[in-house]
């Protein structure tokens, strides 16, 4: 197997070169020295793509990484957030933000010798669009309902039409839910996407889909002829490695030793709480970046029950101790959120926010006060017309993260000032079943997105409970998120994204709590390792000391 | 037997709260309500429920089980693509657990062995699989780098999870041999073959072990449900493809085909491991062998 004693001898000596090189390097991987061409990188990775392995259909974010190394997308989004070309060389925007106009790389082709051209686009952008497609991502990236059509100028040119304007648009281009497939495969296998395969999963990508084994593991297979590499890139031509391996290791244990074991290379997802055992072993190298979007967050539902009322909304805000409790769980790696959005969103993050809702229970108290939650019961919660003031918290029967000790901490910390949470966790289809029909009180989650326009996604009235969990229903939220969805001048939308953000906490509507990041440990035998906005490992230009 | 499981997992998946297509779509997708309205029509559960239950008895007659609604690949592939490493695990794990229970089982003469067996036995029993995959991987892999950790690359990478499956097994079997192995001990047969100068090794092979594998023997269905239990984790603790993984994956994401086919094959194992254990017994006994 792999973990045989030369290897062992040869991450020895490379560990050994990473330590000599560690004074010298600026980057956050490299260590491994000059590049070196072929063997395997394996990367764990946390969660199984299987089922999701269409990009045009998938909204998992596990495929987007895996499949990233497959598909190639028309522009790049560099990790401060600027939009740089990619399959396309270079665009213009009409005035009114309503046309896109791409001209097209020359010379690229998809893995099974068909050319990558205005037609190529079209027949991808026509196939997210169409309803037999069944997008649960990828089409409202393209604009959903404002996506109106895309048109062959000619070979290298392509043109994508809008209803109205839609800012969010190069950003979603950039993802890899809109790489683009071989035509032919489209047009031969568009049923098997979803199982995906050999000679199915066809992109334009550094890497060919080889194999995947249920369950188990993903194996691609280096794109000799990959010429067309994304403008931030730090090399050019074919990746590396011969071969990358993703294998799917669920349990954060075991994700955290197979990188020190050398089962693997890379660790994905990493739980903030093994961080500290794993700094203290010098053959990794350890990467955390926190992720752009909306922050985990509980959303406080305006529809019925206590929280209706403001004042117990902002009563529960800063009746919660956010602070310790995430330093508690998290073993100090996560900061805690001030915003619905993370700092690391490109242009839209209001950093004015931050300490302005500190933890206070006396004002909690008096905000109960004045709600009129005066009398308490024998227990110590508060009544109001023989009603104990008491909230459900939905949950699935198996959170991630440790979800479970932050809700404990709140619980505990609502009871002192007489707020009663209930634990309610469901099995996923009971959870889905209460979700869709809006009887929570209380529900939980994280959206990470690179992009301010996930506030729409998350306060626009129409898009309530998914994933409007809150119920807000708000005129003027509504006119600042469609405004700003719909705006192409980047200091208006700006200032707009402050102003919901605002809205936000003075509202009480959705209480973001801690700002995850996604944690990558790497063996130093790995140079050349990259990171996307959201942290996801980029692999194309990384190499293995091992060779 | 397999027709009632079939209808009793129907209804209960039936029965039980939350759409296929929203647990499939999930909190993060943005289709449409006229998606989700395609989704439903194309999985036929827009149909009534008798009629799906009827489609569904008449299919599972042909033995055509569908398409996964989730994988959208042919239940009979999901299934059959899985079964093999499956099979090698639960098969290593079974031959594991057989030979730790009888190396224990014989071991344990006197009193202070047989205290310590049965101490071995309560921590193998009661420690959660879970737990003891992990100790394991954190020991051999990690520690000593004597297995890799994940996948199904060879024969190394099955020992650590066949090891984890079988000790909890062991643990029963090796209680229940040890207690068979007692009482026969003060049956009169075993006085008049130490009388015929049999030694203790061939007495214990010829006739005690023989005896007292009786009871084990009609243990097998209820170590194949422990095996199935386990293997569900297992091998997503160790990262390996197998039917566990798709069971459980089928149940939380109400899968309606792959779970109805995993309950039928269940049942039909079920049914073939106890008319094998009929067969077996008279072999084995030769009381239960008919005088015709």
């Amino acid at each position: 197997m792999r973990t045989s004693k030369r290897s062992a001898a040869l991450l020895a000596g490379a560990a050994l070169a990473a330590v000599l090189l560690a004074g010298c390097s600026t980057t956050s991987s490299g260590a491994a020295g000059d590049p070196v061409d072929g063997g395997t990188i394996t990367l764990a990775i946390d969660q199984d793509p299987g089922s999701q392995l269409d990009i045009h259909v998938t909204a998992a974010d596990i495929s987007a990484l895996v499949l990233r190394n497959v598909f190639d997308s028309l522009v790049v989004q560099d990790s401060d957030g600027t939009i740089k070309p990619w399959l396309a060389t270079k665009w213009e925007i009409s005035d009114d933000g309503t046309e896109y106009t791409f001209t097209l790389r020359d010379g690229v082709t998809f893995h099974d010798g068909t050319k990558f051209d205005a037609a190529a686009v079209k027949a991808n952008f026509d196939h997210v669009a169409s309803p037999d497609t069944k997008s649960q991502y990828a089409a409202a990236l393209l604009g959903g309902d404002a996506y109106k059509g895309t048109e062959v100028i000619d070979d290298h040119t392509v043109k994508v039409t809008l209803n109205r304007p839609f800012a969010p648009f190069l950003q979603g281009l950039s993802t890899t839910y809109l790489g683009f497939y071989s035509p032919k495969v489209l047009e031969q296998s568009a049923d098997k996407l979803v199982a995906g395969g050999k000679g199915i999963t066809v992109g334009t990508g550094p890497y060919v889909f080889e194999k995947y084994v249920d369950g188990q593991e993903i194996d691609l297979k280096k794109n000799p002829d990959y010429d067309w590499a994304p403008d931030n890139a730090t090399h050019k031509g074919a990746a590396r490695p011969d071969e990358l391996r993703f294998t799917i290791l669920p349990d954060n244990a075991v994700r955290a030793g197979v990188v020190g074991s050398g089962d693997a290379d890379i660790a994905g997802n990493v739980s903030p709480t093994d961080v500290s055992t794993l700094k203290g072993d010098p053959d990794i190298q350890l990467n955390a970046t926190e992720a752009p979007g909306l922050p985990w967050s509980i959303f406080l539902n305006h529809s019925h029950g206590v929280l209706a009322d403001k004042n117990v909304r902002l009563a529960f805000q800063r009746g919660i101790d956010i602070d310790s409790a995430v330093k508690a769980v998290y073993d100090g790696q996560y900061d805690r959120a001030w915003s619905v959005l993370g700092p690391t969103t490109p242009n839209a993050y209001d950093a004015s926010l931050e300490g302005t809702w500190k933890y206070d229970p006396a004002l909690a108290n008096k905000l109960l006060d004045e709600a009129g939650w005066t009398q308490r019961d024998s227990e110590g919660y508060r009544i109001k017309d023989g009603q104990r003031l008491s909230a459900k918290w939905l949950t699935t029967s198996a959170p991630r993260e440790d979800r479970k000790s932050l809700a404990d901490a709140f619980q505990a910390d609502l009871k002192k000032i007489g707020f009663e949470l209930i634990p309610n966790p469901e099995d996923s289809g009971a959870y889905i079943a209460d979700l869709m029909g809006g009887s929570y009180d209380i529900i939980d989650w994280s959206f990470i997105r690179p992009e301010g326009d996930i506030l729409r996604l998350h306060l626009y009235s129409k898009f309530a409970p998914i994933q409007n969990a809150s119920y807000v229903n708000d005129p003027q939220v509504d006119e600042w998120v469609t405004t700003a969805a719909a705006s192409t001048d980047a200091d208006e939308r700006k200032e707009l994204y402050a102003k919901v953000q605002k809205w936000a906490i003075d509202d009480a509507a959705i209480v973001p709590v801690y700002v995850p990041k996604y944690i990558t440990a790497s063996s130093t035998s790995i140079g050349g390792l990259r990171y996307d906005i959201n942290g996801w490992p980029l692999l194309y230009d990384a190499w293995t000391a091992k060779g | 037997m397999v027709w009632g499981a079939a209808t009793l997992s129907f209804l209960v998946l039936h029965l039980v709260p939350g759409d296929p297509v929203d647990i499939m779509l999930g909190v993060q997708s943005t289709a449409t309500e006229a998606t989700k309205d395609r989704m439903h029509h194309e999985l036929g559960l827009d149909r009534p429920l008798i009629l799906q239950y009827l489609d569904y008895l008449g299919r599972v007659v042909r033995l055509d089980f569908g398409t996964s609604y989730r994988l959208q690949r042919p239940v009979v592939d999901v299934i059959g693509s899985q079964l093999m490493p499956t099979l090698q695990l639960a098969g290593l794990a079974i031959l594991i657990a057989v030979l730790i229970a009888v190396i224990i089982a014989v071991l344990s003469r006197g009193p202070l062995a047989r205290s310590i067996a049965s101490l071995l036995e309560l921590i193998t029993i009661s420690s959660p699989t879970f737990w003891t995959g992990l100790l394991l991987l954190s020991i051999f892999s990690f520690q000593l780098h004597w297995f890799p950790v994940a996948g199904g690359r060879g024969f190394g990478a099955l020992v650590l999870p066949a090891v984890t499956l079988a000790l909890p097994v062991a643990g029963i079997l090796s209680q229940v041999l040890r207690h068979d192995l007692e009482v026969v001990g003060e049956q009169p047969f075993v006085d008049s073959a130490r009388a015929r100068g049999l030694g203790h090794f061939q007495l214990l092979t010829r006739h005690s072990l023989r005896h007292a594998s009786l009871p084990v023997v009609t243990l097998t269905a209820y170590v194949v449900g422990n095996l199935l239990g386990g293997a569900v984790i297992v091998e997503q603790l160790f990262g390996r493809a197998g039917l566990g993984r798709v069971t459980l994956e089928a149940i939380s994401n109400r899968d309606l085909p792959v779970v109805m086919a995993l309950v039928i094959f269940a049942a039909v194992i079920f049914v073939v491991i106890n008319l094998v254990v009929d067969a077996l017994t008279p072999l084995l006994d030769p009381r239960m062998r008919s005088r015709a």
